[in-house]
């Protein structure tokens, strides 16, 4: 069994040296902004400043896994394009609706006042 | 079909012609990608659009509720208002009773971008064709998906399970924990929500942790090596990355916010 997977490894030539830096460096930035993200839920009192703090990090954790764990920054133009303009329709969405969770709520609690 | 159709060549021609090599005659790949990666590109677009359509739905619900006003140690759990999720996520296994907010969703957290790093590394060992390397990449991130599926379970228990202080009903009982149509932390949806979001995550999740094994197996016994790539993977790999990008998002507004 061994002899044949190094019959298989002499086939397919030397194997190459790992290239992992970028890895760790990723994921070292991924752990770094958690950190933040933590530092901010413990030092800050909830408001509306703290959420867009919370927001503006994911998306830049978003922006890591998506571009280099996916690899979608070294795709073509055509599909980067073709997934990140899709999700402007979600930002349309979230704000619709959390709008209009407001205004429902405003009204609600006010309904017999 | 007795005539030739305009497609195929006539078989006495006898000068070949030269190769047709113009966009819609074959042989690209559009976006320089393979069909199966495009396709997987797609599917988690769609998920995405899902997983966006739960989170929203929270984002409405939450709004809709009223929101606790006043210093954090003063906050009690109440129907009336949407409770402050640093207090319903603080419990640790092993330290019963210690107040340790959002620390057992930041090991969770930890642990899936591990499983998302080891899963590039078994990616990048398939690039160079090390059959033992994407083995044992592969094996970390089954370890550290399956790690993540466990402490769900935890979690889970322990939301179902509910406090030792529990909730005094109308009549006079007193409940405990959470299931969908009543729980002690706050609005019913507020259970609700956490189950269907989360629970839909760690479905992507425990599938993920299947097609990682199905993944194993066929490396080691060379599948992907007589093919002589190992694309298979990378695709696998961009829905486990999908899974992690997922988190990032319910551990923000679920869990931040």
């Amino acid at each position: 069994m061994a002899a044949h997977a190094t019959d298989e490894n002499l086939q397919q030539g030397e194997i190459a040296k790992p290239n992992t830096a970028w890895i760790w460096k990723t994921f070292f930035i991924l752990v770094g902004i958690t950190a933040v993200e933590f530092v901010f839920v413990f030092l800050m009192e909830p408001s509306t400043l703290r959420n867009s703090i919370f927001i503006v990090l994911t998306i830049m954790k978003a922006f890591f896994i998506v571009a280099e764990f996916m690899h979608l920054k070294h795709e073509t133009k055509g599909l980067i394009w073709t997934i990140l303009v899709p999700m402007s329709l979600l930002v349309w969405l979230l704000v619709a609706l959390v709008t209009e969770g407001s205004y429902v709520g405003e009204v609600l609690q006010n309904m017999f006042k | 079909m007795s005539q030739p159709t305009t497609l195929q060549p006539p078989a006495a021609s006898a000068t070949q012609d030269a190769p047709r090599t113009g966009t819609w005659d074959g042989g690209n790949e559009p976006f320089k990608a393979s069909y199966g990666k495009l396709m997987m590109w797609f599917f988690l677009l769609s998920d995405a659009f899902t997983f966006a359509a739960f989170l929203t739905t929270y984002g409405l619900i939450r709004h809709k509720h009223e929101v606790f006003v006043g210093k954090a140690e003063e906050f009690v759990f109440s129907t009336r208002w949407w409770p402050v999720p640093d207090k319903v996520f603080n419990a640790f296994p092993g330290l019963h009773g210690m107040d340790v907010p959002l620390g057992f969703v930041a090991l969770m957290t930890m642990i899936l971008i591990l499983s998302s790093v080891t899963m590039v590394l078994a990616v990048e060992a398939g690039h160079r064709m090390d059959k033992n390397d994407v083995q044992k990449w592969l094996l970390w991130t089954i370890l550290f998906g399956t790690t993540f599926l466990l402490s769900q379970a935890w979690e889970w228990s322990h939301f179902i399970h509910g406090s030792e202080k529990g909730m005094l009903m109308a009549d006079g009982t007193t409940f405990f924990g959470a299931n969908l149509a009543v729980n002690e932390y706050g609005p019913v949806l507020f259970a609700d929500l956490f189950f269907f979001i989360t629970g839909f995550h760690g479905t992507h999740v425990l599938s993920g942790v299947c097609l990682l094994v199905w993944c194993f197996i066929a490396t080691s016994n060379g599948t992907f090596h007589k093919r002589g790539h190992y694309e298979m993977i990378e695709k696998i790999g961009l829905y486990w990355h999908f899974v992690d990008l997922v988190w990032v998002f319910v551990f923000t507004f679920f869990y931040l916010v």
